[in-house]
This record gives C-alpha cells, sequence and structure tokens, in this order.
C-alpha cells in the first residue's frame, strides 16, 4: 500500500519510441537527396510515354534546368549556362583521363533537360547546343508522364 | 542487512530512462517530416542528339541504298516546323509536303506518325535519323510532341530510332 502510492506513474514509452522509429525508418527510405537538384517552379511538358531514366553509368548525368526565360538553374541558383556546362564537361574529361579511359569525342553521360513546357525553342536549342559543342550528346528531355497538367 | 540490500538488487529490474532517447527521435522525425517532399513522377525521352549535319541533297537519295550496296549512305530525314507567335505549330513540312497544319492534337500528332512510319519501314530505309527545323518560337512543349513521334520510329532491326537533331530555322 505504501510502496504503490510512493511510487511514480511511470508509462511504459517502448511502444511509442516503437512507433517513432518506425517512422523515421520510412522517411530515411523515402528521403530524396537528389530532388534538390529539380526546379519544382518549372512546368514541365506532359509526355505520356515518358519513361523513367535508367542510368546505371559510373557518372552522374548533367542535370539542368531551363526556364520559359531561358535561364539555366543548378539548384535553385541561376547559373551561366556557357561557364556551367564547360566546367562539367572539363571536369568530366578529367575523370575519364584520371581513370584510365581514352578521352572521348562524345562523352558518355547524359544531360537531363527539364525546360518548361512554354520555353521558347530558340532558348532551348542554345542550351543544347552548348551542350553538344562541349561533346555531349545522350539527352533526356524530362516530361510529366500523366495525362494531367505538367509541373507542380 | 547487508543480505536484504543484495536481495533487492537482484530482484528489481533494469529500468532504462528511454526519455531522452524518444527526445531525440521526435526531433529526427520533425526533421524528416519538415524536409519531406515525394519525388515528381518525372518521365525522360532518352535521345541520341549529334550535332544537326548540313542539309544534304534531298534528291541524291534517290540513289543510295540501291542493292548491291552492303552500306548504304543514310541521310537525315527532315521536318519543317513553323510556328505562330503564341509558339503553336502552324505548318509541319516532311521534307517539301505539308503534312500538318494549326495547332497539334493527338489525331494530328498520330498522322505525322503514319507518314513517317513506312519512311523507315524495311526496305526503304534511307534515313538514320530525324532532322527537325524548327521556328525559333516553337513552345518547347509543342517540340517535345514531335520529338515523340520521330523518336517512336522503329528501324528495321526493330530498334527504336532515338537519333534526332534540331536546327533553328533561318528567316
Amino acid at each position: 500500500m505504501s510502496q504503490s502510492s510512493e511510487g511514480t506513474a511511470e508509462p511504459d514509452l517502448t511502444p511509442l519510441l516503437d512507433m517513432v522509429f518506425q517512422l523515421i525508418t520510412f522517411f530515411m527510405l523515402v528521403i530524396n537527396f537528389k530532388g534538390a537538384a529539380l526546379d519544382q517552379s518549372l512546368q514541365l511538358p506532359v509526355l505520356g510515354s515518358a519513361r523513367p531514366l535508367e542510368w546505371k553509368g559510373d557518372y552522374e548525368p548533367l542535370m539542368l534546368n531551363v526556364d520559359n526565360e531561358g535561364r539555366v538553374k543548378v539548384f535553385g541558383a541561376v547559373v551561366s549556362a556557357e561557364k556551367f556546362i564547360t566546367d562539367e564537361a572539363a571536369d568530366l574529361k578529367k575523370k575519364l583521363k584520371a581513370s584510365g579511359e581514352s578521352s572521348p569525342k562524345e562523352l558518355p553521360v547524359p544531360v537531363v533537360l527539364r525546360a518548361d513546357k512554354g520555353t521558347r525553342f530558340h532558348l532551348v536549342n542554345h542550351v543544347i547546343k552548348l551542350c553538344q559543342d562541349n561533346g555531349y550528346v545522350q539527352f533526356s528531355l524530362s516530361a510529366m508522364t500523366g495525362t494531367g497538367e505538367g509541373g507542380r | 542487512m547487508g543480505r536484504r540490500r543484495r536481495h533487492h538488487k537482484t530482484s528489481g529490474a533494469v529500468k532504462l530512462n528511454v526519455t531522452a532517447m524518444l527526445d531525440m527521435a521526435f526531433q529526427l522525425l520533425a526533421f524528416f517530416i519538415l524536409t519531406f517532399r515525394p519525388a515528381p513522377i518525372e518521365g525522360h525521352l532518352s535521345l541520341n542528339m549529334p550535332p544537326p549535319i548540313p542539309q544534304t541533297n534531298v534528291q541524291s537519295t534517290q540513289t543510295v541504298g540501291t542493292e548491291g550496296n552492303s552500306a548504304p549512305n543514310l541521310h537525315a530525314l527532315h521536318l519543317f516546323v513553323t510556328a505562330t507567335e503564341s509558339g503553336d505549330v502552324a505548318q509541319i513540312r516532311l521534307e517539301s509536303n505539308v503534312i500538318a497544319a494549326g495547332r497539334l492534337t493527338p489525331a494530328t500528332v498520330a498522322g505525322i506518325g503514319r507518314r513517317i512510319a513506312p519512311l523507315f519501314a524495311a526496305g526503304n530505309v534511307l534515313y538514320d535519323r530525324i532532322q527537325i527545323e524548327v521556328d525559333r518560337d516553337l513552345r518547347y512543349e509543342e517540340l517535345l510532341k514531335l520529338v515523340d513521334v520521330c523518336a517512336q520510329q522503329k528501324l528495321p532491326d526493330g530498334k527504336p530510332l532515338g537519333k534526332v537533331s534540331f536546327v533553328e530555322m533561318q528567316r
């Protein structure tokens, strides 16, 4: 009697902790670190036949976001397309050389081009030409796969 | 006395204080919830886009790929796309033939596909790529519809064409 009145009420926190850890595990598994490279403000065109990018190369694809005024954004920041693409290509060529691969004329890495659906052709083509001039020939043009409105 | 104390120690269950761990777990959970952003459902149209080649004499394609020529000299099939001021398609020409006019609808796009497909069918292969000459004002959305129909063309060996180039149309 005296023991029960003196003892403090301690809820069993173990199930709560279990649940919280399960939630943490879930969020850790679904977290998308690459999402930061995607400019969510772009309205991508809708294309039913678009498929997920299957890229298993050693090097990361070059991700370019082009808004409807032709500005190239990388990780949310507007960059000079000329400088960025040239630097990335030079860096890749250096890596290829360091890994013993002969410097190919065509870079073995795709460019993921995420352009707004309202962007005029000459603005997109300018970015494409810059990539081609630097040795990129593989392109993955991003689009929304659904039938609804493009972009978010 | 000493015996009683020892008895208490062995019978009492060890209780871990999980409050600190729970605090930390909640902080982690809050972080993940606040930074959670589901990945958009994006797809890609993968293409091989070499730099455009200067336009060759289209008429000369009549002589390539003839019998006995084991390695025919393949050319680019040219599409010409003009645009309205608003960026919609005004007219599409396949070489010199007008194959569509006005805004692109699914039916128009399918029709373009039907016009192009025979050119890549077995026995008629004169082309290994499609070169699209595009009005500078065309919206990317409209262009992608055309690129899609071009990329879906199959070569005689069953492989998708996948080789498309763009050129800005001279005004």
